[in-house]
């Protein structure tokens, strides 16, 4: 399919509230993307006149409960037909920071088993404690599952900033690595928090900036179609996003964050 | 025993309060029993006008004036007359400074200034700019959270107010020192940590969850801010200057929108028109207010709809006094009278009295008028962001104000008379504290005085609170408050708001509370100077200010004598810089059992930069450029951040020389554009030290730097003198060696001096007046002190 | 029938719980001899059901479909009725 004729849903609720720049960086790559109230999609029933879904950051519902955990029952309660329609056909689906959250809440990642009636994982309290909003390093550890980074050679490294205060991916505690191997095993992981040369963060802070699992900043399901992360890529667009862009030589035109909406777009027109 | 209140028949609490026959005492009596604050004259005035109307006021009526007159609403202070102890008369302190200047400048890109909720000036094409700081002082000391979230949550609305979408916030606070000993605290005055952690996460709670990213601050200790804490929140916001709609007319329909009413919020207005006593923290419970940032941003997104499809003619935020000032200032502004029924007012709780649904000022609440004929699709709109609106009464044609309930008709008020309050007479005097300039002895160890002033409070980097505020979302901070290579302390924000310009908009701030202890005056024309110097220095332009006064009892005539003092450098030196005030706002009453506030007055700037491209950041790009100072450096260390660490305030106030700080700024601006400078610094507390170390560890850039070769340190004869003075208009300047004869020729004119080097080694040396070497400090020794205080 | 449900919602046994310990490093501050603190959350919740175990039942599942994740929260449910 045609670029220009890629459409992509960026699905809002109340409290959404980082659509607009997503829906600017998938504009800015020459697709559609509508910014969707869930009460609308619901009404009319029209997810699947879309080819790919992006569930931007924010706090849905407050977040109420816990982060991300009510738009993700509403989401599976509301849509599930529908939903189940959309990730069959292998349609992607791509959550950001809350969208994260909720893909792990709605039982949608990491999906060992198709989708999980409970959540497999869970985005807790940062350690250290606190809402965090900087830049990080993450070096891309997929194999070429995941079709959002397709593009990024495995063991590059990224510069994304996050800003969450429940960022820390943990597993059950007993199971964390008997299900680590199985993620890497299905080259379901796609982030590590890393230094600025690639070396793993190893839990150290603030270069892992929440104490997550295994340094874990963002997983795919094992179609790879369905990818979560916490870091914000629609806030390393372009160029003059960057935190030191002052200190180049040149301007870039454009940020890390670019590719993981650009490799979204290349599959769908790829394979639609 | 007369009766003073006397119960009306209805079949809900209503009371008609007698005033026709109360004397004076009774009168006092009344406004003090139903929370008016309102004083005799102006008791007198309401008495003598229902005399002429031959009946006793409701108790709605009389909140409904309580609030419309109170200090917070009508600014009576600002407006009213003030004599002075030199024999002055002043005929309202805004119209004869404040305003004055905007005024007699006419700038033609200021739209619309102090008439409305928040101040408009042009940003590009048709798009305007809107910008409000408001404080929120009291509600942050009785409870810190709740006080500073609604704070962001109101200053917010104030924006949504003039039709335009926030985009950005700002915060500027003020402490008591976080080490205070416990034992010290009066009872009902929390620990100034306390109050310090959670002013800062309820400030986060807000613009992060409405997905606003606050983007310039800062944070300020003084011993006065333990018993007044001081929690400045502004907004800034974009629209589409054709969007901005006032042409409400008799017949409109009046919406409320938004969160429900409850008993939340009472009588806020009149509190934050009194001083804190012991028993405040009791008494004022229901004037703190509960916050829901979701709400808000439902409610502002339908807000936009509908200005995008014009469909209202006119919106107001609820703030201060709740229903009844938003009622009764869209029915004065457009020249209506207005009917409202309470009755359809939704409630969080049933049993509300009505005078109270009136007056509360529960959150996120917005009113707008719509003509009838567009009340379906604004309704449908705010439905489909599932916001809850009710039309709750019309726009009359009588210049009256109605208010019934459930049918029974509890207010009519002309509303002439509503905004017609006596205004006070008062008298001003204001005599120089008798600070002398200390005497002491040039310490041997510079680099330990270096060190502990990086690690002052003040001047420490401030890092462990901004990462706790998003400041990214949105996507368009170009200039983010950390920049370099190890998060330096930004001197400006710079927020690239349209997608499809370069154009930038700048956004800085200023404020010098330790100079107003010296003299208010010169505190006034520093913080002007300091805000503009910090807009400049990253390239910012065809600036505009915002004054907001946190000041004491004004009753006091020595607190109104150094306001008044304050406002006369306002005047001069905006009309001098050529920079209109647009907005502001005074927050008074500010005293505490510990005492009054530091008179305390923060500018706040937002200048352009017409291509972000250029924008200078502070950090120290590479070695081997040339670092120069501009601006002079005169013997000016009084309420220096040296001069306090040495234990002394002294009298040497840093004064601004307008012509020379102009004649600097516009060089610079200019040196910018032109593109030699690499990094651009403005020097503030801690004077040239402090500039000059924070540049080098931020850029992880070795310095050198003779300060014999600063411009004016011949008449200050001491090494300390020169490198801590807190002369106003001066920055430091990196420049590669080949721009050096072009960055020269630009600054030709201006003072200025070639004073150091950037080195490969990772080292912060200074060269006295003799040549000799009084600091050497490794980059990371100084960053590690700077950052260690409160916390990286 | 009305009941009252008393749902807590706590971190389980061995999961870091930063909340807790940043509240007890806080109140060790006030010098106050405290060992530990842990956080939960109180969900009080009226709801109409046929009986108590009807009742028990539809919480126990509320808190699996959406007030607790299994993989940090456990649970505790107390049920009343209501007046």
């Amino acid at each position: 399919m045609k670029k220009e004729d890629v459409k992509i849903c960026i699905i809002r609720v109340g409290g959404t509230n980082c659509d607009r720049e997503t829906k600017r960086s998938l504009e800015d790559l020459g697709v559609k993307a509508e910014v969707q109230h869930l009460n609308r999609l619901v009404r009319k029933g029209s997810l699947q006149e879309f080819d790919g879904l992006v569930i931007p950051g924010g706090f849905s519902f407050g977040d109420y409960v816990r982060a991300g955990a009510i738009l993700a029952k509403s989401l599976t309660a509301r849509l599930r037909g529908e939903l189940k329609l959309f990730i069959d056909e292998g349609k992607p689906i791509l959550g950001i920071c809350n969208g994260f959250q909720v893909l792990v809440e709605a039982g949608l990642l990491p999906s060992f088993n198709g989708i999980s009636d409970y959540p497999e994982a869970a985005l807790a309290t940062n350690i250290p404690i606190g809402y965090r909003c900087m830049w990080v390093y993450l070096r891309h550890e997929n194999f070429g599952r995941c079709i959002f980074t397709r593009r990024i050679p495995q063991g590059n490294v990224l510069k994304i900033p996050v800003a969450h205060a429940e960022g820390r991916f943990i597993f059950p505690r007993g199971e964390a690595n008997k299900l680590l191997e199985r993620l890497l095993e299905n080259d379901q992981l796609v982030f590590r928090y890393c230094l600025e040369d690639g070396s793993p963060a190893e839990g150290r802070f603030p270069e892992n900036p929440n104490g997550s699992f295994y340094d874990i900043a963002g997983i795919c399901d094992p179609s790879g179609t369905i990818f979560g992360l916490m870091p914000h890529p629609e806030r390393a667009f372009y160029g003059w996003q960057l935190p030191d862009w002052t200190r180049m030589r040149r301007l870039p035109r454009f940020a890390d964050g670019r590719i993981i909406f650009s490799s979204m777009i290349e599959y769908i027109t790829r394979k639609f | 025993m007369k009766s003073l209140y006397l119960r009306r028949n209805v079949p809900f609490e209503l009371y008609e309060v007698n005033i026709l026959d109360a004397d004076d005492e009774e009168l006092l009596r009344i406004s003090e029993e139903l929370g008016l604050s309102l004083n005799l004259q102006e008791m007198k005035k309401i008495k003598e006008y229902f005399e002429k109307n031959g009946r006793n006021p409701t108790d709605i009526e009389l909140q409904t004036l309580g609030q419309t007159w109170s200090e917070h609403c009508f600014h009576k202070t600002f407006k009213g007359t003030i004599k002075t102890s030199e024999g002055e008369v002043i005929n309202s302190l805004f119209k004869t400074y404040i305003a004055k200047a905007a005024e007699e400048l006419k700038k033609p890109w200021c739209i619309s200034i102090f008439e409305d909720n928040a101040g408009i000036i042009h940003f590009e094409d048709d798009i305007a700019v809107a910008v409000k700081v408001e404080t929120h002082n009291h509600p942050s000391a009785i409870e810190p959270f709740g006080g500073a979230a609604t704070g962001t949550g109101g200053v917010i609305r104030d924006v949504l107010g003039v039709w335009a979408e926030p985009i950005a916030c700002t915060d500027v606070l003020g402490f008591g020192p976080l080490d205070y000993d416990y034992n010290k605290l009066p009872p009902g005055i929390k620990h100034p940590k306390y109050i310090y952690r959670m002013v800062v996460a309820g400030i986060g709670h807000y613009g992060n969850n409405m997905g606003i990213p606050t983007v310039n601050g800062a944070i300020y200790f003084d011993e006065s801010y333990v018993g007044n804490v001081v929690v400045y929140c502004g907004c800034i916001g974009i629209l589409p200057v054709k969007k901005y709609i006032k042409n409400a007319k008799p017949g409109h329909r009046i919406v409320l929108a938004g969160g429900r009413t409850g008993r939340d919020g009472i009588h806020g207005v009149t509190f934050a028109s009194l001083e804190l006593t012991e028993e405040s923290e009791e008494e004022s419970r229901p004037a703190v207010q509960i916050a829901n940032p979701i709400e808000e941003e439902k409610l502002a997104r339908a807000i936009i709809k509908i200005r995008d499809l014009e469909l209202a003619s006119s919106i107001t935020d609820l703030g201060g006094g709740g229903l009844s000032s938003a009622v009764g200032e869209t029915a004065h502004k457009f020249g209506c009278g207005a009917r409202v029924e309470l009755g359809k007012v939704p409630l969080k709780h049933p049993h509300i009295a009505p005078w109270e649904i009136y007056i509360s000022e529960s959150q996120e609440r917005m009113l707008i008028t719509v003509p009838e004929e567009n009340l379906d699709k604004v309704m449908e709109i705010f439905k489909s962001e599932e916001v809850e609106a009710t039309d709750i009464g019309e726009l009359t044609d009588d210049g009256r104000l109605r208010i019934t309930y459930h049918g029974y008709l509890v207010a009519d008020l002309e509303i002439g008379f509503l905004f017609s309050p006596p205004l006070p007479q008062r008298f001003a005097e204001w005599r120089q504290p008798r600070y002398e300039e200390p005497r002491f002895k040039e310490p041997r160890d510079l680099d330990e005085v270096l060190l502990k002033i990086l690690a002052s409070p003040n001047v420490a980097s401030k890092e462990s609170v901004i990462r706790t505020y998003d400041h990214e979302v949105k996507g368009n901070t170009v200039v983010k408050p950390l920049c370099g290579r190890y998060g330096g302390p930004s001197d400006a924000a710079v927020l690239k708001p349209l997608n499809d310009s370069w154009r930038g908009l700048v956004i800085s701030c200023g404020m010098n509370p330790k100079y107003g202890k010296i003299d208010p005056y010169w505190m006034a024309a520093s913080a002007i100077d300091e805000a503009l110097r910090n807009n400049v220095a990253v390239g910012g332009r065809r600036v505009a200010l915002l004054d907001n006064f946190v000041w004491g009892t004004p009753e006091k005539p020595d607190r109104l004598g150094s306001l008044v003092r304050a406002c006369k450098a306002c005047y001069r030196f905006s009309k001098g810089f050529g920079t209109p005030f647009i907005s502001g706002k005074d927050s008074l009453y500010n005293e505490s059992p510990l005492g009054p506030v530091t008179p305390t007055l923060l500018i706040t700037a937002v200048g352009v930069i017409p291509d972000i491209r250029k924008t200078v950041t502070m950090d120290l790009k590479n070695p081997g450029n040339l670092i120069y100072l501009l601006g002079k450096t005169y013997p000016e260390l009084g309420g220096s951040e040296y001069y306090g660490l040495m234990g002394f305030i002294g009298r040497s106030v840093p004064k601004v020389r307008l012509e020379d700080a102009k004649n600097t700024m516009n060089q610079l601006t200019k040196a910018i554009d032109s593109g030699c400078v690499e990094s651009c610094h403005d020097l503030s507390e801690g004077g040239l030290g402090v500039a000059a170390a924070e540049m080098a560890f931020s850029g992880d850039v070795g310095v050198e730097i003779w300060l014999d070769k600063v411009a004016g340190s011949s008449s200050l004869k001491r090494n300390d003198y020169v490198l801590f003075s807190e002369s106003n208009s001066r920055f430091l300047v990196e420049v590669s060696k080949r721009n050096r004869e072009r960055f020269e020729e630009i600054m030709e004119g201006s003072t200025y001096s070639l004073i150091g080097r950037t080195v490969k080694e990772k080292n912060f040396v200074v060269y006295g007046l003799d040549g000799e070497e009084i600091v050497n400090l490794g980059l990371k020794e100084m960053m590690h002190a700077w950052k260690r205080t409160l916390g990286g | 029938m009305r009941y009252i449900a008393r749902v807590e919602v706590s971190l389980k046994p061995g999961h870091s719980d930063p909340e807790g310990e940043t509240t007890k490093n806080s109140l060790a501050e006030l010098n106050y001899p405290v060992r530990d603190v842990r956080v939960s959350k109180v969900y009080t919740i009226l709801l109409e059901a046929s009986s108590v175990r009807d009742a028990e039942r539809m919480v126990e599942e509320m808190c699996r479909r959406l007030l607790a994740n299994p993989v940090k929260d456990d649970y505790k449910i107390r049920i009343e009725a209501a007046e």
